[in-house]
């Protein structure tokens, strides 16, 4: 490996939120799209990505309210709060932090998708020190 | 789906020694032991158990789950081996979190099943009631607050994404009990009633165990508290969730601790007439999926399971016993399932019921698990060997199943997270 092989990957993702664009990598032989971005496909175990742009659109898989135990007070000054599972449009999932989820509207939306239903969401990218966190809210 | 080769020989476990998990400071027996004397007693323990010497150990590896923080040392290794005879012999550390038990008996395993050596001790040690003073002699300790902690808790997840999106420590507690609700749509209450199940047994497990932490049952600490029952005082501001679905009791109980196996090819156990019944290890189904990802501790002991199934043509119906690292207590119910202990949908049910107790026809973790029995974090992991052996060998004391187990099933995990699964039978 040679110096003009490499290139950081984690800085472009971080780069790209404070522009507003959500940078993954796509697989060269299966075309699944890697995001947040890695060097190889983890989908098909092939080696070779290359960049894309992602939507920032997706759906819910499910999530968890805080408690005393893992609540970010930094967060809870955005807005009200879960982490949750997302999968994007482009297919990969992650989990994130997903504003808009209270405790009044869980139960409800809790029922929607053990019923099946696809409950959108979207990106948010907050503040924070030093960087832009990537974070998703309810459509 | 990765497929396992067999090993070159068959590996036994021939000794096992433990530590009591307790804070080492509360106890005048114990009030300033350090690290390489707290694992110098396992290892000369199990060396014992096998009826050897030091001198008969070719290799050791040394466990620890954060030893730069909690053991204040690099290369812990390097200094515990003068302390059990084992000076110039080779070994090595490694450190998985809280999956470092498992993973020691992995390793500890594959190097005698190689034939590059005959007798290996595998041991791992936390000192994780309090911690050490830097530049002080070992023996000095201080407290140990939630405030140091809870911090260094965020090292385990990933620096690219998981930690700076906040998505992997979120979802790390309940989003396997989570999933498991939605699918039998069971409500908060019926997840906490199976949750408070598993405290009642696995504390009777604990009190009955001398080498665990607890010594009072949930129904002493509810009288204690003016409560009428055990139930009242779980359900109460005292016991309160700190997640959606856990409560106080539904994490570890952070504690000192060692615990080490001494493994020998099968055939040489049997040559030699160990004292014990040796402890084959079947085989370790092995996988690590990062805590941001989705359901990772579910998606990593789904595939361990079914590697070490499909490697060793066990059953699940063979199960005798279970042993799961629990330290997010709801982990019992979902991982009992998936590793085919219990049928799917019933764990909760089997909880409330009892049916898990070490006196229940299900036991898991008869020595009362991460919560009850105590957690020192890498070596809690061998402590579970510890209990399934002396279990299997019929040796438990108070605490013994009724039917002594000849197969047992270890799900381990840790570290956000690595997964073991393994499968241990009582050579006949």
């Amino acid at each position: 490996m040679q110096l003009d092989q490499m290139e950081p990957i984690v800085k472009k993702f971080y780069q790209g939120l404070e522009e507003g664009k959500l940078y993954g990598r796509r697989c060269l032989e299966c075309g699944a799209v890697e995001f947040p971005p890695h060097l190889a496909c983890n989908a098909c175990g092939y080696h070779a990505t290359e960049w894309c742009e992602v939507s920032g659109h997706g759906h819910l898989i499910d999530f968890t309210l805080p408690g005393p135990q893992n609540d970010k007070p930094y967060l809870r000054e955005v807005g009200k709060y879960a982490y949750g599972a997302v999968e994007l449009d482009e297919g990969p999932a992650y989990t994130y932090v997903i504003f808009g989820i209270t405790k009044k509207k869980a139960k409800d939306i809790r029922a929607r998708l053990i019923a099946g239903v696809k409950v959108g969401v979207h990106s948010k990218i907050i503040d924070r020190p030093g960087y832009k966190e990537l974070c998703f809210e309810l459509d | 789906m990765v497929k396992l080769g067999k090993n070159m020989r068959s590996v036994s476990i021939v000794g096992v020694g433990c530590t009591p998990f307790k804070d080492f400071e509360d106890h005048p027996e114990t009030q300033g032991i350090g690290e390489g004397e707290a694992f110098g007693y396992a290892a000369l323990e199990a060396i014992a158990d096998a009826g050897l010497e030091p001198r008969d150990v070719d290799f050791f590896y040394h466990g620890a789950a954060n030893p730069y923080l909690i053991n204040d040392c690099i290369t812990p290794n390097m200094q515990v081996a003068d302390w059990f005879g084992m000076r110039a012999k080779a070994s090595v550390h490694h450190s998985e979190a809280c999956c470092t038990g498992y993973v020691a008996l992995e390793q500890a395993v594959m190097a005698v099943a190689s034939g590059t050596y005959d007798v290996v001790l595998s041991g791992a040690v936390d000192l994780a009631s309090t911690l050490p003073v830097e530049h002080m002699p070992s023996h000095v300790r201080q407290d140990f607050p939630l405030e140091v902690m809870i911090p260094s808790l965020d090292k385990i997840y990933d620096r690219a994404y998981g930690r700076p999106l906040d998505g992997a420590f979120g979802v790390s507690f309940d989003n396997w009990i989570n999933e498991y609700s939605m699918i039998y749509d069971l409500d908060a209450d019926k997840i906490d009633d199976a949750l408070n199940g598993l405290t009642k047994s696995l504390r009777r497990g604990a009190v009955a165990n001398p080498l665990a932490y607890y010594e009072t049952t949930v129904e002493q600490d509810a009288a204690e508290m003016g409560f009428d029952s055990a139930d009242e005082y779980l359900k109460s501001m005292y016991n309160p969730k700190v997640t959606q679905y856990l409560r106080v009791t539904g994490f570890e109980k952070k504690c000192d601790g060692a615990a080490a196996i001494v493994v020998m090819p099968t055939e040489k156990a049997k040559a030699m007439g160990v004292p014990h019944t040796p402890i084959e290890v079947l085989g370790t189904g092995a996988s690590a999926v990062e805590a941001g990802l989705v359901h990772n501790e579910h998606w990593a002991t789904e595939v361990a399971a079914k590697q070490v199934y499909e490697l060793t043509g066990v059953s699940p119906d063979e199960i005798d016993l279970f042993m799961c690292n629990d330290f997010f207590l709801a982990s019992e119910i979902c991982s009992a399932e998936e590793c085919g202990y219990i049928p799917r949908g019933e764990a909760w049910k089997y909880a409330i019921e009892g049916r898990t107790a070490f006196d229940g026809d299900k036991p898991i973790n008869p020595h009362g698990g991460r919560c009850n029995f105590g957690h020192a974090h890498g070596a809690s992991g061998i402590a579970d060997i510890y209990e399934a052996v002396k279990q299997m060998r019929g040796e438990a004391g108070a605490t013994q199943m009724a039917k002594v187990p000849r197969t047992t099933f270890l799900r381990g995990f840790g570290g956000s997270q690595n997964v073991r699964c393994q499968i241990l039978r009582t050579v006949e």
